[in-house]
Parts: C-alpha cells; sequence; structure tokens
C-alpha cells in the first residue's frame, strides 16, 4: 500500500509569485469599488475561496462564476453563485467557485444594487502545486480497515465454504474445513492481488497527477563581459507552457527584480529584453558586487503569469545609470532593519510614508498598503507621474526568500492577464489620472504566513523613480 | 457428509408462511438506495456538475452502508447473543461471531462503503475533485455497494431456500427484484461504452455481454420461478424507465462551465436497453433445453442473448436517434450540459460500425465472453441453489 506518513508539502514555487499564491484585486465593478481576494486551490480541480469586500454599501447582491481567461466561453457561463454576506459585516462577500482544469481562469464578479450594476474580472491561476501523501492520522484510521477488510473477505469464503450449504443444524465435516482453507487460500491470494493491483493502479494515477503539479521554468543566470546579465530559461515540461508564448506586461516580456543577498540592501527593477525563446540579456546598471536573487516576472500567452528565480554573482559596476524602465534603490541592510521604522527618506528631503495599520499585521488578511510621497515640509509630494503606466509598483519579499509578490494598485494579477479577462482597460483609471496622480498610492495585498518581510515600493516623480524601502513583522 | 446434531422448526415453513424477516427488508432497502443514489448522482453531475460530500444523492448512497451495516451487525450480534435465535442453527461462524452468510458478506460491504468515504475525502484532497469515475476509493465504494448487493442475495437466498410454499415464493420475488437491481448497477459500470451512438458497434454488445448475461444465468439458476431472467430485466427496465421519467421533474441547473446545453431539470438516463427480449428467449431456451451439459448450454445461451438483443436493439437505436423518440417518454432531447454540440451524440448519429476483420474479431469476442459470462453464472447459480445459511 502507498500509505506515506507525514504531510510534506512539496517547496514549489507558484505560478504567479513566488509563495504567495492569493489573488489580490482592487478595482470598480461599475459604481461600486471592491476589495477582491481569490485564494486559489491547492490542487486542481478544486474550490477557490472567494472573499470581496465592497465599499459601498448600497451593494445587494453579488454574483461570481468561474471562466477560462481569454476562452471563448462567456457565452457558456453556468449560473452564478451568489457570494454571501456576512452577518457581521454586510459589506463583506464570501463565496467558493469549482475551477476544474489547470491553466488560466478568469472569476466573474457581477455587482446589482442601489447604485446599478456592474462587472469586473479577476484572473486566476488554477495550478496544481502540491504533492501530498498520506497524513499519519488518515494512514491510522484507512490501515486498520483495509486490513479487517481483507481479513473479512477471506474469513467469508471460507465461512461460505465450510458451513453456508449445510443443512440447518449440521455441522461442517472433515472435507468441508479442509475445502474451507484451500478456499481462504485462493482468497489470500486474491486479497493480495488486488492489494498488488491497487497498488500499481494508486502509483499510475499518482503519477498521473505528478504531471499536472506545476513545474516552474528553470532561470540560470550569469553575469557576462562584465555587466552584460545573462539569462536562460529552460521548461521542465508542463502542460501547454513554452518559452516561446510569453506576451508582454507594460511593455516588457520580463520585469525582474535584482535583490542583493543576504542583506537585501541593493535592489534594482530591470527589463530584460528577449533574444530568442528562452534567452533574455541585460546590460547591468551600476551595482555594488555581491549575491543577488533574480525574481522575473512573466506572462504566458494564455494569461497565466510565472515568476522565474535563480541567483547569480555579480562583479561591482559603476557609472552606469539606469535607463528606459529600470530603477532602482538601497535600503539599510536586514541586519538593521527597524520594523517599526514608517519613513523612508527619498533624495532632494523628499520621503516616503507607509500609513501603517495599527500593529500586529496578520498573515492571511487581504489589506490595502498605503504610502505617501511628501516633500521636506510634509506636503503631499506634487509632480508624481505614472511609472510604466502605474501609479507605483511594490514588491513583498520575505526575508526568508520563500514569499516574492510583484503588486500594483490594482493587485496582484499582471495587467497583461487582466485585458485578457476583458476588463476595461486596466490603464484607463491611471492615464485618466495622469494630469494629477495623487502622491498617495495603495496595493491590496495579504502576507502569505507570518515571518519577517521587507517591501519595496516605487514611485515615479519629477522623472526619477524613487524606490521606498520598508520592513514588517507579520504573525497568525 | 455434514453431521447433523440438532434442528430447528423455527427456520423452517411447515406451518403458515411466515412474513419476510425485517433483515431481508433491510438488505433490499440498502440495494434500493445504492441504485437510486447512483442514478441520481450520476445525473446530479451530469446536470449540476459540482456537489459536495452532503449532496442528498451521497447521503442516499451512504446509507445503503450504514442500513446494511447496521442492520446486520444487529443481526449477527442477535444470533450470536441470543441462544434462542431463529437463526442460530442457519448461521455460519466467523471470528467467534454466528450469524447468517449473506449478514456478513453486508456487514463487508457496509464497512467497505464507509471506510470509502475517508479514503475519498484524502484522495480529493491529495489529486483534486472528482474528474474519472474510475478511481481507487470509487472502486472501493463499488466493492462495498457489490457486496451488500451480493449479500442482500444471499440473505434472501439461504432464507428462500430453506422456505417452501408462499414463503418461498414471496422471498423468491424479493431475490429476483435484488437480481434486477444488480443489473441496473452494472449497466452503471458500463454506461460510458452503452451510449446510443455506440448501438451500432459489435462492441457495445460485446460491452452489454461481460455481465448481463452472468446475473441473469445466475439469478436464474437460484431462482425456482419459470421466467425469473424475464422477471430481472423487466424490472431493470421498470426501474431506469421510472428514473427516467421522474428525475426530470425535479429542477437543477448546471453550476460548472461550459454550459453547452442549457438546463433546468435533472437529467435522466438514457432509456433502458431492450434486455427484455434476450431474457425471454433465454428463458426459454432454459426451460426446454436447461438439462444440457454447463458448457453446451453456455454457449447456446451466449449465441442466443446476442442474437435476441442485437435482434431488438439494433432497429430500436435507429428510433431512438429519431425525432419520434425526442419526448419524455424516451428522453432523447436531454442532454448534460457539458455535452458538446459537435458530439456524434448530441447530432444523433451512430459511430462507425466496424467493418471486415474487425467486426468479425468483435462478434467473436462478444460471442466468447457472452458464453463464458454465461457458464460463470450458471456455476455461481449452481452454488447458489445449494446455499442454506
Amino acid at each position: 500500500m502507498r500509505l506515506l506518513f507525514g504531510l510534506l508539502l512539496a517547496a514549489i514555487p507558484l505560478a504567479a509569485h513566488i509563495g504567495s499564491p492569493d489573488i489580490f484585486y482592487e478595482g470598480k465593478a461599475g459604481p461600486y469599488r471592491l476589495l477582491v481576494t481569490i485564494r486559489p486551490p491547492q490542487v486542481v480541480p478544486g474550490v477557490a475561496e472567494i472573499e470581496i469586500r465592497c465599499a459601498s454599501p448600497e451593494a445587494r447582491k453579488m454574483e461570481i462564476v468561474p471562466l477560462r481567461l481569454g476562452g471563448q466561453d462567456r457565452q457558456f457561463a453556468p449560473k452564478a453563485d451568489v457570494a454571501q454576506p456576512s452577518r457581521e459585516d454586510p459589506q463583506f462577500y464570501t463565496g467558493s467557485l469549482w475551477l476544474m482544469a489547470a491553466g488560466s481562469w478568469q472569476v466573474r464578479v457581477d455587482v446589482s444594487g442601489d447604485l446599478g450594476s456592474g462587472r469586473l474580472s479577476v484572473p486566476v491561476p488554477a495550478i496544481s502545486s502540491r504533492t501530498l501523501t498520506m497524513q499519519r492520522t488518515m494512514a491510522a484510521i484507512l490501515l486498520p480497515l483495509a486490513l479487517v477488510l481483507c481479513l473479512g473477505l477471506i474469513s467469508i469464503v471460507g465461512a461460505s465454504v465450510r458451513e453456508g450449504q449445510l443443512e440447518p443444524g449440521g455441522l461442517p465435516d472433515a472435507v468441508r474445513r479442509r475445502r474451507s482453507r484451500y478456499a481462504m487460500a485462493g482468497a489470500t491470494l486474491v486479497a493480495a492481488g488486488a492489494l498488488f493491483l491497487g497498488n500499481l493502479w494508486w502509483n499510475s494515477e499518482a503519477g498521473w497527477y505528478r504531471r499536472y503539479v506545476f513545474k516552474p521554468i528553470e532561470l540560470r543566470g550569469t553575469v557576462e563581459s562584465g555587466s552584460r546579465l545573462m539569462l536562460r530559461l529552460s521548461d521542465p515540461g508542463w502542460l501547454n507552457r513554452s518559452l516561446d508564448d510569453l506576451i508582454p506586461d507594460h511593455n516588457h516580456l520580463m520585469h525582474l527584480y535584482m535583490i542583493r543577498l543576504p542583506q537585501m540592501d541593493v535592489v534594482r527593477h530591470l527589463h530584460p529584453e528577449q533574444m530568442e525563446a528562452g534567452l533574455f540579456e541585460q546590460d547591468l546598471p551600476s551595482l555594488p558586487s555581491g549575491r543577488y536573487v533574480l525574481f522575473g516576472d512573466i506572462v504566458h500567452r494564455n494569461g497565466l503569469p510565472e515568476t522565474v528565480t535563480a541567483e547569480v554573482e555579480a562583479p561591482t559596476i559603476e557609472g552606469r545609470a539606469p535607463t528606459g524602465d529600470d530603477s532602482g534603490g538601497s535600503a539599510p541592510p536586514l541586519a538593521q532593519a527597524d520594523y517599526n521604522r514608517i519613513v523612508f527618506p527619498l533624495s532632494d528631503g523628499y520621503r516616503m510614508v507607509w500609513q501603517r495599520p495599527a500593529p500586529p499585521l496578520l498573515a492571511g488578511r487581504a489589506m490595502l498598503f498605503r504610502f505617501r510621497l511628501e516633500d521636506e515640509a510634509g506636503r503631499p509630494a506634487s509632480g508624481m507621474e505614472l511609472y510604466m503606466g502605474m501609479a507605483g509598483h511594490a514588491a513583498f519579499v520575505g526575508t526568508d526568500r520563500s514569499v516574492f509578490a510583484h503588486v500594483h494598485p490594482s493587485g496582484s494579477a499582471p495587467m497583461a492577464a487582466l485585458s485578457l479577462a476583458g476588463n476595461d482597460n486596466p490603464h484607463a483609471g491611471h492615464a485618466m489620472m495622469a494630469a494629477g496622480i495623487p502622491a498617495e498610492v495603495s496595493f491590496p495585498y495579504g502576507f502569505p504566513k507570518s515571518g519577517k518581510y521587507r517591501i519595496f515600493v516605487q514611485v515615479k516623480r519629477a522623472g526619477r523613480v524613487e524606490t521606498g524601502v520598508f520592513d514588517a513583522p507579520v504573525e497568525n | 457428509m455434514a453431521t447433523t446434531v440438532r434442528y430447528s422448526p423455527a427456520v423452517s415453513s411447515l406451518e403458515s408462511p411466515a412474513p419476510i424477516p425485517w433483515h431481508i427488508w433491510c438488505s433490499a432497502l440498502a440495494v434500493t438506495l445504492a441504485a437510486v443514489g447512483t442514478h441520481w448522482d450520476i445525473s446530479w453531475h451530469r446536470t449540476i456538475g459540482r456537489d459536495t460530500f452532503w449532496t442528498p444523492a451521497h447521503i442516499c448512497i451512504h446509507l445503503c452502508g450504514i442500513l446494511a451495516g447496521v442492520s446486520s451487525a444487529w443481526l449477527i450480534l442477535s444470533t450470536t447473543l441470543r441462544p434462542d435465535s431463529p437463526l442460530r442453527n442457519a448461521s455460519v461462524r466467523m471470528w467467534g461471531f454466528r450469524g447468517p452468510l449473506g449478514a456478513f458478506i453486508l456487514a463487508w460491504g457496509g464497512l467497505a462503503m464507509i471506510t470509502s468515504a475517508p479514503f475519498d475525502d484524502w484522495w480529493h484532497n491529495a489529486y483534486g475533485l472528482d474528474v474519472k469515475i474510475l478511481s481507487p476509493p470509487h472502486m472501493v465504494l463499488a466493492a462495498g455497494v457489490i457486496a451488500v448487493e451480493v449479500g442482500a442475495l444471499i440473505l434472501a437466498l439461504g432464507a428462500m431456500n430453506r422456505a417452501s410454499g408462499v414463503e418461498q415464493r414471496r422471498l423468491n420475488w424479493l431475490f429476483l427484484y435484488i437480481g434486477g437491481l444488480q443489473v441496473v448497477l452494472f449497466m452503471v459500470l458500463e454506461m460510458e461504452l452503452t451510449f446510443r451512438s455506440f448501438m451500432h458497434q459489435a462492441h457495445f454488445y460485446r460491452v452489454v455481454a461481460t455481465a448481463v448475461p452472468l446475473v441473469l444465468a445466475g439469478i436464474a439458476r437460484a431462482s425456482k420461478m419459470r421466467w425469473s431472467a424475464t422477471i430481472v430485466a423487466g424490472i431493470y427496465t421498470v426501474f431506469l424507465a421510472a428514473t427516467g421519467w421522474i428525475l426530470p421533474l425535479f429542477p437543477g441547473e448546471p453550476k460548472l462551465g461550459p454550459v453547452y446545453h442549457p438546463m433546468t431539470h435533472f437529467m435522466p438516463p438514457e432509456f433502458p436497453l431492450l434486455l427484455i427480449a434476450p431474457a425471454f428467449a433465454l428463458d426459454l431456451l432454459w426451460q426446454h433445453r436447461g438439462k444440457w451439459n454447463d458448457w453446451l448450454l453456455a454457449a447456446a445461451s451466449g449465441a442466443i442473448f446476442l442474437g435476441a438483443f442485437a435482434a431488438a436493439q439494433w432497429p430500436f437505436a435507429n428510433f431512438l436517434m429519431s425525432p419520434a423518440a425526442r419526448n419524455w417518454f424516451f428522453g432523447t432531447h436531454y442532454f448534460s450540459y457539458a455535452q458538446l454540440p459537435t458530439s456524434r451524440y448530441a447530432r444523433y448519429l451512430f459511430a462507425p460500425t466496424e467493418t471486415g476483420g474487425e467486426l468479425l474479431k468483435e462478434t467473436l469476442l462478444a460471442f466468447a465472453v457472452a458464453t463464458v459470462a454465461v457458464r460463470l453464472g450458471l456455476a455461481w447459480g449452481n452454488w447458489m441453489q445449494r446455499i442454506r445459511r
């Protein structure tokens, strides 16, 4: 029997981000502003848990339905589920949806109420991300039952041959007893054969399942010719994903965060160019030497986001300012992290302020992380600009590097996937703001687990990308 | 030779007919719950698509296991602990307990069904929610259901073989009823291979020949009534047709997509196969040539089963594909929400009939399978004829 003890969750990076599978999205469904959290299943087919907070008390009904992302099945949508409002908080709705196949999905939310009706869609990657072996308690229940069933089967066969055909009151003679023993021996062989074949079948099913467990694209990074970052991707094979099916997100095929180890005191946000399928290159900007961890966000044609990761040793590079959309910053080493600090100094006397809620920060709870740029007099900064079409970018990184999430003001879903979901142009709102971008930016996100995190927040002001860095302890 | 030490008149029916014991009713009810629950559950998946452990259909199926397990456990305990139990002399011994053989089989079936529940739940957590019928935990459940069926048959049979007159006839009817539901449940296992699009393929007849002749031969051989196979096939027909007429009366809507066929009510099973035709032919054969050597009888029965079944089902399939069958009675206008509109099934088209060597091979295989199935059924029936406990 393939009964393995202990729960072993394979440390497999999740497609979108690393170790942070939940989807957070803030947006408008018509007149209603929603904060949507989707907790996808770890095994597919499985059930996704949906949480929606509506900023407006006028909403009356919240309907949710799963659809394939970018597919033609919108016209074939099933009957929507009605998300249920919380008794304690009627503006907080919950529901659950089945995601039946691995790949790229969307959850469509339809809201109706006193202000009219509205709709938005949130992309969700549905991915089997774990291999579960049998827990000790479950094995302790099933093994004795299996044993009783096997022994019971053998004994029933023996009893039927020994006594089943005896007239009432008769006792079995030696011949029947002997036949009974033969029959029990035969039944033992049958039971053993059934267990053996069952085990083969189980292994076959487990092998079939393993093919569907997400296998991330592998990344190998090197610095060549002194400052040329070479990123070589290789596909271990998983479903129909490939290296040549990437689509641009904010005009770039890859968004790469490069963070120096182990102190996380230097960060670069880069955008390597794809030279051919599976090969990205980038001339590195100025950089202190050291070992860096790389987190590269890419999006496949079907809207499936993926984060590739590796480590690379880099030499000191000087005299090269970041160009284009590339940017970077620095922070105090982790060893000197101040977990109470909410102000981060920027250039020219400016500063970034984290409007941090009262501690503690709790894992698994969706919230808005608000940051404000102030001038040296403490006034909201002017001259704010869009950075790659967004009011800001944030990276939430676990100090043990088990978590990485690149989040936008709209949430953790990439813009390319949001476009495929059929939402209105996700940049439209920001473009409308372009004339007057506020000095405050917020990011919907929830920490996946307890631990210490470093948050890199980037906004653009007066043609310059500013990077604020904050540290956060998170509790369960 | 068995040595008789005592004989309890309580297990005989030399006097006025005794009522059918409660535990036999319980076992028949358990089998009914399994048959109803299984078809309800299939309909649920074809209509709504998704489910939980606590759907009425699942509860119905697991009630079968609970009823079988609890009633047989009570029977075994009362037979073991009560020295004056009327079944004590007509019981078998196992692990220090005493009880009718069928009760032990029922208890095993109930335990297997109950075991399948946590196993299936773990399976879903490990490998995902149901995407296939055939999975190890589902097979544990199926083994439990089959054991409940067999246990119910043996329980009724033991009493029937010890009884006589009116009591025996009543028990015989119950025995045939359980046999009919056994055909229903075996056909569930073959459901995906027996849709109407396949009815003009020899393969379809081979599939049906794997299980149905076995049950018909076994039940008819063990039964003491003349038209047993016909009655068993009739019970299958009535059960399935009634299920097909009742399920669409209840509202249901797809909760999974893509929804190619909007549905407002539960999806019924297909109209029953015309198994009654070969069953009638087999009854005629067995009434007139029942004394033949069992292998010769099996070969003749296999040929007659296939011939009579094909003669009835093949033209009936043409009718099922026609617009005349698209009504509540025959139900060919119902489609599952997930049925591809481009599929043969949705377009009322047959899968191509095999030709040449393939047709010959499938036909010969069907004959061989039917012959072996009948022979196994006769052996099973011979064994059941002698069951006394």
